[in-house]
């Protein structure tokens, strides 16, 4: 991969990031193109063993580790922070990816459909920061990369849930960014579009032409489009941007 | 538990460590860390910094310090009410405060002292304190 844009390391080369929720669609992908700039990477993943082991054996000679590890409770969070940072010494980049959705009008959603949006799009963000920003803050340096989503900004049908999780990711990512800003901790969010993901699925099937027609690009977007935009927010190249959130959504917020 | 029951021999054996771990937290010379030291008004210290001094402290001495036990510990017996009340430490809550932290200079702690401005007295010695508590359980 020599002398292609793919193979800029990025100074990522040696470092480490731990991604949650790395088994498949957007996650997968951030792993795999972290991983691929040198990065030693462990993702986690909730129940699907099958596709965490896919993740790994499809990509040997890359430093990459999948645990399972439920994000929505906090010990669980602290311990796999403090197992990683046994293993490998530092994190130096946290991505937050692990989200469900449970789309529906809002008069039809069970309490089921709000907790556990809510507990994996949000709590599980705030359990991992908190868990990784102490070792962060003595090392004066690190990277948190939160993943939101277009629906934060654009109302949508039957996202109320969602977009509300997604929305206190921002508000989340900004104040952190404040907290920590003087300890050399860059946090930023990537906000997705419509991302061609099995988790958008009913999404895209639902809504058929009607929103490419609104994407100023006319089409979908691909995990692989999400991880770059990660991977910069990792990379030194990106070393001046904190509290921000960054559509990559081919011009569907417009 | 009694501010006497820790020697100032204990607060020495392990005061290098601690003076070496906020040196390092604040990214300053440990020259300039003395063991009387208000890491906020001496050495810049921000809150957030005492987290991360803290969490340092946790790690090198393996012991858990609870976030606020200083000031639950140097309420001591008080009730929230009896130690402090809108956000002014009381005449009693003020005593204990004064025999509790004796390695603040008293001339660094005056009555009325508002609850907000308790981690401002906090020296070096303050948190080595901490650490010795806590071992000692």
């Amino acid at each position: 991969m020599s002398d292609t844009v793919e193979s800029l390391d990025g100074g990522l080369a040696g470092k480490n990031a731990l991604v949650t929720g790395g088994s498949r669609g957007i996650g997968r992908a951030i792993v795999e193109r972290l991983a691929s700039s040198g990065m030693d990477v462990t993702f986690t993943y909730l129940n699907n063993e099958a596709a965490a082991n896919e993740v790994v054996e499809a990509n040997p000679g890359l430093k990459i580790t999948g645990v399972k590890v439920d994000a929505r409770k906090s010990d669980a969070a602290r311990e796999c922070v403090e197992t990683m940072i046994e293993r490998v010494d530092t994190i130096d980049v946290m991505v937050n990816n692990a989200g469900v959705i449970r789309d529906n009008l809002l008069p039809m959603l069970e309490d089921e459909d709000l907790e556990a949006v809510f507990s994996t799009n949000i709590e599980g963000v705030f359990n991992f920061c908190r868990a990784v920003v102490p070792f962060m803050m003595s090392k004066r340096s690190g990277r948190i990369i939160n993943i939101s989503s277009v629906s934060a900004e654009k109302g949508g049908r039957g996202q109320t849930n969602y977009a509300a999780s997604k929305g206190a990711i921002n508000s989340f990512t900004k104040s952190l960014a404040v907290e920590v800003g003087r300890r050399n901790i860059l946090v930023n969010a990537v906000a997705p579009g419509v991302i061609e993901t099995e988790m958008s699925q009913s999404v895209r099937d639902l809504a058929g032409d009607e929103i490419t027609s609104n994407i100023l690009l006319k089409r979908y977007g691909l995990p692989s489009e999400i991880a770059n935009a990660v991977w910069f927010l990792s990379s030194d190249l990106s070393s001046y941007i904190t509290g921000q959130i960054l559509s990559v959504d081919g011009g569907f917020k417009m | 538990m009694s501010n006497l029951e820790i020697s100032q021999d204990s607060i020495n054996s392990i005061y290098p460590k601690v003076a070496e771990i906020i040196a390092d937290a604040l990214g300053c010379d440990e020259d300039e860390v003395k063991p009387d030291s208000s890491l906020i008004n001496d050495l810049e210290a921000e809150s957030i910094d005492f987290l991360d001094i803290v969490f340092r402290l946790e790690r090198e001495f393996k012991v858990k310090i609870p976030r606020g036990k200083a000031v639950e510990d140097a309420r001591g017996e008080l009730s929230e009410e009896e130690f402090e009340q809108s956000g002014v430490v009381t005449d009693a809550g003020f005593e204990k405060l004064k025999s509790f932290m004796t390695e603040v200079p008293a001339d660094r702690i005056s009555s009325p002292l508002k609850s907000a401005e308790i981690p401002k007295l906090f020296t070096t010695e303050t948190f080595c304190k901490m650490v010795i508590r806590e071992q000692q359980g």
